[in-house]
């Protein structure tokens, strides 16, 4: 068959295939999946989710339990989003502290409601570094935050929180303003640094808080004489202001980006439908076949065989397996496989009955063909198209039971699914705490998913399977 | 063709097929057996080089069984075939093999006897890549053109590239037959070649098929039921019922003089294209459907049809077909009081 | 004789991607009351579609065009809702046995069951009173009240043949297109059958369209033969006109029963008609068969010969043929 033909069938099959809604909304999906997968990078938020996903240091700046950033739009008093400040300007000024210093300064507009929950600077350092860390407000108050002097560092993590390193510099800001009486009547412990930080300062600034919005300076000052030794470097300085609500799909309670999950789990959703039905289907189509054409004890045998198969429930015994093995995610695949080629078996094998009653088989067996060449040659690529869309209607079974494993815990830890997302939302009792932005997203992917493949199925079958039957 | 009357290419000789129906486990064990279905029961014939024999039949009377039983297509339960002076009854792989390349068979239905998703150059190489024809696709290609001029298709270039289904059922019959002849074989069973084709692609398809008989000096097996093609094909005529010969001759002997009362039957049941016949019902010498063949009756097989059963058609022996002189057969007891 | 039907100028396109198939085009001819007229023609000439034209049930992308006139029994059925047409014509008045109809019936459900549904679907009667009814019509077709039984698959094609005959006779209707209701049979079957149906008109006073593409069967059958080519009426006349000692006008049907073999004649070759029917598409100007006709002169490719009677009810549209 050369190129010319498959390019005619192809067109042949895409007229019809046009005209299929549901297949075409089937298609468009699938091709928006690709798209994402091929050009990941771009979509992902936190580039490193692969590999990191269990790694509690990874997702230390980002809120737990946040909502998506979206859901402000329907709030009445906005929340702080999280923001990530890269580009701090950087000048060489006279500091009343220091003599000559130089300042790294992230500016931070402030227009909601509710504060972050934080603000971190994350800095690499090498050598000897001592800083002051303040924040300017928008009223002209500075708010001095605290210091960091650190000794020794080649390369390491510089992290300064507002919220737990600086609590008792704000307090201070807070005796500063607030009323004695309302000092006393509050529970310091109780209040959060960041609070106080975008509040108007007041003596009721304790009670009645009310955001001060505008222009935050962030300022992080190192005295010059340090860089004289060319041992002592700050790099890579950035400021992560901690939001209420974060990114598309919000945060689970370790802090993780549900997106960032969502989105590196649809490779492994796709890889693992596809694999697993395109082998099961190849295997099953040329079972069927197999058995079909040979008849009499071969069928029996292999009927019996498929038969036992078809019986064994799949779910127990994959969590068995899962439950003794180390679970990984070659051995679902396999297993899965074992399971799942038994699907087309019945169809192409009663399919292949018929088809090796046509006379063109006898036609080719008057002239000479063997069994090998009339299989391959002349029920093989007839079946084929059949099976197309049985590997697509197989798609979502597997992505279905990979969660399920998942679902119970027993997923390959060192790959990111929708269904582990889900059953750490359901350990976690995400139901329960009204996490919906946690349960919601991944149950409804995998729900697409399915259906996207059993769209092009359908859609497929319902074009092959016609022209199967009146040739 | 009297003088190569004696060169046999052909020979069957008590063919007989029994199919033992399917039968599920539970029926086995019960005792209940259902009977073997004797598609074809006892026949006998031979044909000669160069000549056209016709073998004609109501349907379900084994022709199809027959012709597949001579193209080695499915094993004959007894009896022999004797192939150019070799009996092939029994062969191994590779002279199964050979004997495909002398023997070839064109089917019935033009529209399945090619694969849908061949296109006509595959179709027309398939036999060369079987058989393992010698020579690149250049030659292979050669070989096609040279028979698909031989079956008048013009220009053959513009037909390799085209699917089945791009062709009328004429079109296809000739590239059915082109396909048989690229093996350069000697004999041709063509299984109703024409029954599925435009009246008016009929003829041409015949004589088309006859112009190549006569050009390259083939012998066909012509299995049909229609006894006017029969007349205007072939030299010599058989005339089968429930998987027996019952009478067989040379075509114009038999259709003008009929012995058995089976053909006469069949040959009164033919609508002729004369007019006066609205009006009447036709006189038809034997009533009912042919019994199924796992339950033949006794005696001459044809007397529960039959309008001129005796007694003693049902309870003697099966009568053997009787030579009347000139080559004609009938296997009829009462054929001269009749 | 009272004419049962007329059809006028009936037209009927399938409107198809590629363009509109003119499967009919201005067809006319009249049936009279106990009569059968033989439609022939090669595969795709329009039989079967003149078949479902009357029934108002063209299959789509098949439309009946406008200016089309089907008078039943006087009155034309062309302007009837589909509800009118469902309730009064269409196999109340009008019958048809389709083409391969006998290979239609539903496996899995025994004759009695396909027959009663049938039955039931255009009559409030119990089941009793129509299973009555259906061993009266298996008796008038000639099978045993057993058949009801069975399996189609346990019948031969004689017998489903004889079930889908009995099956349109039911409600009695005036006419009765048979579609190719012997191709699949062998000759003796066939003769049983054709024997069945002049047996059950006589019995009914019924009027048959017989549709086949046997020229030798038809002569057999029909009063009067229509010969359709490419979607057009190309001869019509008395089963003497077409059969008889002077033989038929139009070339089309002079070649076409010069290549039906004879089976009480001898020849040496048959002569053939050239070339395959035209696409209906965009069939070839003037006659449409000049392509193919061995009496085609330069008008022919250039103007439309029109059917015109050459002899008290004997049509013909060849310009050879002209008075
Ligand atoms: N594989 C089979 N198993 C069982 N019965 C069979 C098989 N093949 C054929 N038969 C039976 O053998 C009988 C003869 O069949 P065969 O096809 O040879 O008839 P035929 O003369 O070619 O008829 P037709 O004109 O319908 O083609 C039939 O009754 C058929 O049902
Ligand atoms: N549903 C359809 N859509 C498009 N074209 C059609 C359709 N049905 C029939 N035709 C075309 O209309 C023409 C007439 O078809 P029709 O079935 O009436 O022919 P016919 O004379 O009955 O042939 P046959 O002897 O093969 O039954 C043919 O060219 C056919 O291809
Ligand atoms: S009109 Fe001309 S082309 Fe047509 S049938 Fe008559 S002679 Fe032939
Ligand atoms: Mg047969
Ligand atoms: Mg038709």
């Amino acid at each position: 068959m050369s190129m010319k033909d498959v390019g005619y069938r192809f067109k042949e099959f895409w007229d019809d295939f046009r005209k299929e809604t549901s297949g075409l909304i089937g298609l468009g999906i699938l091709v928006l999946s690709l798209v994402v997968v091929l050009f990941e990078p771009v979509f992902l938020p936190f580039k490193d989710v692969d590999g990191n996903w269990r790694n509690i240091s990874y997702w230390q700046d980002s809120p737990p339990a946040a909502p998506p950033a979206w859901t402000n739009l329907f709030a009445a008093e906005k929340s702080a989003t999280t923001a990530y400040l890269n580009d701090p300007i950087v000048e060489d000024v006279d500091d009343p502290d220091f003599g000559l210093a130089r300042v790294y300064t992230f500016k931070y507009n402030y227009k909601y409601d509710k504060s972050p929950l934080d603000i971190i600077f994350r800095a690499k350092g090498d050598g000897m570094l001592f800083m002051n860390l303040s924040v300017i407000r928008p009223d002209g108050e500075t708010v001095y935050l605290g210091q960091v002097y650190e000794d020794g560092l080649a390369g390491d993590d510089i992290r300064f929180t507002v919220d737990t390193d600086a609590r008792s510099s704000v307090y201070e800001f807070i005796r500063a303003h607030a009323s004695e009486e309302a000092i006393a009547n509050s529970d310091s412990s109780n209040v959060k640094a960041t609070d106080i930080i975008f509040a108007k300062a007041g003596a009721d600034m304790l009670s009645a808080r009310e955001p001060l919005k505008g222009e935050y300076l962030y300022k992080v000052t190192i005295p010059a004489s340090l860089f004289e030794d060319e041992a002592n470097r700050i790099d890579e300085a950035k400021l992560i202001v901690t939001g209420r609500v974060s990114g598309v799909l919000g945060t689970d309670t370790s802090k993780r980006d549900i997106y960032s999950g969502i989105i590196a789990g649809l490779k492994w959703a796709l890889f693992i439908g596809l694999v697993t039905s395109v082998i099961s289907v190849l295997v099953g189509v040329l079972y069927g076949i197999i058995s079909a054409y040979f008849g009499g004890t071969t069928d029996t045998i292999m009927s019996f065989i498929f038969e036992v198969f078809v019986s064994m429930p799949m779910l127990p015994i994959l969590i068995v397996l899962s439950a003794t093995f180390k679970p990984s995610i070659w051995i679902i695949i396999g297993a899965m496989i074992v399971f799942y080629w038994v699907g087309p078996v019945k169809t192409v094998r009663s399919m292949a009955l018929q088809i090796k009653e046509e006379t063109y088989i006898e036609a080719a067996k008057a002239l000479g063909a063997g069994k090998w060449r009339i299989i391959f040659k002349h029920m093989a690529p007839i079946l084929l198209p059949y099976s197309f869309a049985n590997m697509a209607l197989s798609v979502p079974g597997a992505i279905v039971a990979e969660s399920s494993l998942s679902l119970l815990g027993l997923g390959d830890p060192s790959i990111i699914s929708w269904g582990q997302i889900l059953h750490d939302a359901q350990l976690s009792g995400a139901t329960l705490n009204g996490l919906w932005w946690w349960i919601v997203p991944p149950g409804l992917f995998i729900a697409v998913m399915g259906m996207t493949f059993a769209f092009l199925g359908f859609a497929m079958d319902k074009i092959l399977h016609p022209k199967l039957r009146t040739r | 063709m009297s003088d190569k009357s004696n060169d046999v290419l052909l020979e069957v000789k008590d063919l007989k097929k029994h199919f033992a129906p399917h039968q599920s486990l539970a029926q086995t064990l019960s005792g209940k057996n259902r009977r073997v279905v004797k598609a074809v029961d006892g026949v006998s014939f031979s044909i000669h080089r160069g000549e056209i024999f016709g073998l004609i039949g109501e349907s379900g009377s084994g022709k199809t069984t027959t012709g597949k039983l001579v193209m080695k297509l499915i094993d004959p339960t007894s009896g022999s075939i004797v192939f150019n002076g070799e009996d092939v009854t029994v062969t191994d792989k590779e002279r199964t093999q050979a004997y495909r390349r002398q023997v070839q068979m064109i089917f019935q239905d033009p529209y399945a006897s090619m694969n849908p998703r061949f296109k006509i150059k595959d179709v027309m190489d398939e036999p060369l890549v079987i058989h393992k024809i010698e020579g690149d696709h250049v030659e292979h290609e050669k070989m096609i053109i040279k028979a698909l001029t031989e079956v008048k298709l013009n220009p053959p270039e513009e037909f390799m590239g085209r699917y089945p289904h791009m062709l009328s059922g004429g079109q296809r019959q000739r590239i059915a037959t082109a396909r048989t002849l690229i093996l350069n074989p000697m004999m041709l069973v063509a299984d109703e070649p024409v029954s599925m084709i435009d009246l008016s692609t009929r003829a041409e398809i015949l004589h088309m098929m006859k112009d190549v008989q006569r050009d390259l000096g083939l012998t066909y097996l012509y299995i049909t039921h229609d006894l006017s093609t029969a007349r205007y094909f072939t030299d010599r005529i058989a005339v089968m019922y429930l998987g027996r010969i019952v009478e067989m001759g040379r075509a114009e002997d038999l259709i003008d003089n009929p012995l058995h009362p089976y053909t006469k039957a069949l040959i009164e049941a033919v609508p002729e294209p004369r007019t006066g016949k609205v009006d009447v019902i036709k006189e038809l010498p034997i009533s009912g459907e042919i019994p199924s063949p796992a339950n033949i009756p006794s005696g001459c097989r044809f007397h529960t049809r039959c309008p001129y059963a005796k007694p003693e058609c049902s309870s003697e022996a099966e009568p053997e077909l009787m030579d009347v002189g000139n080559g004609h057969f009938h296997a009829c007891r009462r054929y001269k009081e009749i | 004789m009272d004419k049962l039907l007329e059809v006028k100028n009936l037209k009927l396109y399938y409107h198809t991607s590629k363009g509109a198939v003119r499967a009919l085009d201005d067809v006319s001819f009249d049936l009279y009351k106990g009569e059968t007229l033989g439609l022939v023609g090669e595969s795709g000439c329009g039989k079967t579609t003149t078949g479902v034209a009357l029934l108002k049930m063209p299959s789509p992308p098949g439309r009946i065009e406008p200016g089309s006139q089907i008078i039943l029994d006087g009155r034309d059925i062309m302007p009837l809702p589909e509800k009118e047409i469902r309730k009064n014509v269409r196999w109340e008045e009008v019958a048809m046995v389709f083409q391969g109809a006998m290979n239609c019936l539903t496996p899995v459900y025994t004759i009695g069951k396909q027959m009663l549904e049938t039955l039931q679907e255009h009559r409030d009667m119990d089941k009793a009173q129509a299973e009555e009814l259906i061993k009266e019509y298996l008796g008038l077709v000639g099978l045993p009240p057993e058949v009801m039984g069975r399996y189609p698959h346990e019948l031969s094609g004689g017998m489903k043949q004889r079930i889908v005959i009995a099956t349109a006779l039911f409600l009695k209707p005036k006419l009765v297109i048979l579609d190719e209701p012997t191709t699949a049979l062998d000759v003796i079957v066939q003769a049983q059958i054709i024997n069945l149906l002049k047996k059950l008109k006589k019995t009914f006073d019924l009027s048959f369209i017989f549709i086949t593409h046997d020229l030798s069967l038809e002569a057999e059958v029909s009063d009067r033969i229509c010969v359709m080519y490419a979607g057009k009426i190309a001869e019509l006349g008395t089963n003497q006109q077409i059969y008889g000692e002077q033989g038929p006008m139009h070339p089309y049907t002079e070649k076409l029963l010069q290549a039906t073999p004879l089976l009480h004649k001898k020849v040496d070759s048959l002569s053939y008609i050239p070339g395959t029917p035209p696409d209906l598409i965009d069939p070839p100007k003037g006659c449409r068969f000049h392509p193919r006709c061995h009496k085609a002169m330069d008008k022919c490719s250039q103007e439309e010969p029109p059917l015109l009677e050459v002899e008290p009810g004997h049509m013909v549209a060849c310009w050879r043929c002209g008075k």
